[in-house]
């Protein structure tokens, strides 16, 4: 693969076997997202060669878990294949019940994000059922990893759901020495690559630290353009193979694709 | 396509991230592994308060390799804390310094003309461009600075995702400012940047060792814009704002 001409000669990203693990669609009232409807993030990933991006629903995350839910079934019907879902509890409802949502085509995990729904420890126990789900069905769960609090309960609850796999979306972002070390301490903990605007290098001390079998590529689209991180991996100081992993050869694994 | 770094910086920060590749010699790499002829570099020491010092410092730093320009750091003469007007057009003009960065919430001064009326006077006049990171005129506090000096050209470095209904409103009122791309990072931010307000007012800069030189290049290169478009951002407007300065 010549990464020099994909990123210099604006080419997609075909013969590539790319998934992004941490898509967004729908809007959340701070951020001005500008494209963030489940057809502009599909236009982006066809235009740009990736296979496959799967995506929360940012209203199931911020206001109606449902409705959310709801967007990103439609999403992943669609855009068959290229829009997979996370299905978003939110611990607060009792009847908040997102097995239905796994069993639709399309979905392939859950997302949680307890920061914005009232700072809430994501190894609370109102979360267990959606992590009982992932267990049972061997499902990946993509944590908020921002904080060190958050990497420290994706830990805990990877250690009580072995059979679910965590992925530390951000790479832990302000607690990145903690992320590698939870990657480290469970077999089943990935980090994804959304590390916002972080400086060059990350990525390969990540891949340094870890091994390239437990990093996945992730954009954060679309509060960031996903040619903002393909670019910085296809540039990275990596082997082929290292980045054939982390584009998409980890999570075709991880999504069972 | 080649690049011109608008704005990035030397020197050693405080709490650099694990690998992060902050030396002179990793920037050059970097400039090597993403098609950047030319980048123009402040100091840390002179962002971070001792401007006439750091700016020394620059100067001594860039000597290492031609391929990087310096951009000085200024702040008002008061109290004779740094150079008047006079003396800093003097001073740039035998440095070859072609353009500024000013801090004025860092470095905790108005940024209105009752206070820096000398200094963007000069700008203004001299036509020498004035750079400044997002977080030093945030919100209301942008158009204040913009509309104040609408002589100057000034470019908004380091911005991000949560920008937009901010910058729309100071774009549409003042055409002296513009947008640096280091972390313009929306998805589509380019293609509708262009759309609204032409791609005459993007100019590419990294914000390194902080931001990433890979992923700016790529927000560029890989965007949904024509070719011209992308040369003017990648090089040419900066070389046209140089091209006005008048030293």
């Amino acid at each position: 693969m010549n990464w020099e001409e994909l990123v210099f000669e604006a080419k997609p990203f075909d013969g590539l076997l790319v998934l992004d693990v941490h898509g967004h669609i729908g809007a959340h009232r701070p951020f001005q997202l500008g494209a963030y409807s489940a057809a502009q993030v599909a236009q982006t990933a066809t235009r740009m060669g990736v296979d496959a991006v799967c995506v929360s629903s940012l209203p199931s995350i911020v206001s109606d878990w449902k409705w959310g839910n709801e967007e990103v079934a439609q999403a992943c019907r669609d855009f068959p294949g290229l829009i997979l879902g996370y299905a978003v509890p939110n611990p607060y409802y009792e009847d908040c019940d997102i097995a239905p949502y796994l069993s639709m085509p399309g979905f392939r995990g859950i997302k949680v994000h307890g920061d914005m729904q009232g700072s809430l420890p994501l190894n609370d126990p109102r979360y267990f059922a959606a992590y009982e789900l992932a267990d049972k069905q061997r499902l990946p769960v993509l944590f908020h990893a921002w904080l060190p609090s958050e990497v420290a309960a994706a830990t805990d609850v990877a250690k009580r759901y072995p059979n679910a796999t965590i992925i530390l979306g951000h790479s832990g972002m302000t607690a990145r020495a903690a992320a590698v070390q939870a990657a480290r301490e469970c077999d089943n903990i990935l980090i994804d690559t959304a590390i916002s605007s972080t400086y060059d290098n990350a990525i390969e001390v990540l891949v340094d630290k870890v091994g390239a079998d437990r990093v996945v590529y992730g954009s954060d689209i679309s509060f960031f353009d996903c040619i903002h991180t393909m670019g910085k991996i296809a540039l990275a100081k990596l082997s082929d193979t290292d980045k054939e992993k982390i584009f998409g050869l980890n999570a075709k694994e991880l999504f069972r694709l | 396509m080649r690049f011109i770094d608008a704005s990035c910086r030397l020197g050693m920060p405080a709490a650099p991230g694990e690998g992060m590749p902050w030396k002179t010699e990793e920037i050059l790499e970097l400039m090597d592994r993403c098609h950047i002829e030319q980048a123009f570099a402040y100091h840390i020491v002179a962002r971070d308060g001792e401007v006439e010092d750091g700016n020394g410092l620059l100067m001594e730093e860039i000597k290492k390799d031609s391929r990087l320009q310096p951009q000085w750091c200024a702040m008002p003469a008061t109290f004779r804390e740094f150079l008047h007007a006079d003396a800093l057009g003097d001073a740039m003009k035998k440095n070859g310094v072609k353009t500024l960065r000013i801090a004025p919430k860092g470095f905790a001064h108005s940024a209105m003309p009752y206070a820096m009326k000398e200094l963007m006077d000069f700008a203004a006049q001299s036509r020498v461009p004035v750079f400044f990171d997002y977080g030093e005129a945030v919100g209301d506090a942008l158009y204040d600075l913009c509309s104040a000096y609408p002589d100057v050209k000034f470019v908004v470095t380091n911005t991000a995702y949560a920008l937009n209904r901010f910058l729309g409103p100071v774009l549409d009122a003042c055409p002296n400012l513009y947008v640096g791309t280091g972390n313009y990072v929306p998805h589509q931010g380019l293609e509708t940047f262009c759309r609204y307000y032409s791609a005459d007012r993007l100019i590419f800069n990294t914000n390194l060792p902080f931001g990433s030189a890979t992923a700016a290049v790529s927000l560029v290169c890989l965007a949904n814009i024509s070719k011209e478009e992308k040369e003017k951002i990648a090089c040419g407007n900066m070389e046209r704002l140089l091209s006005e300065v008048r030293l």
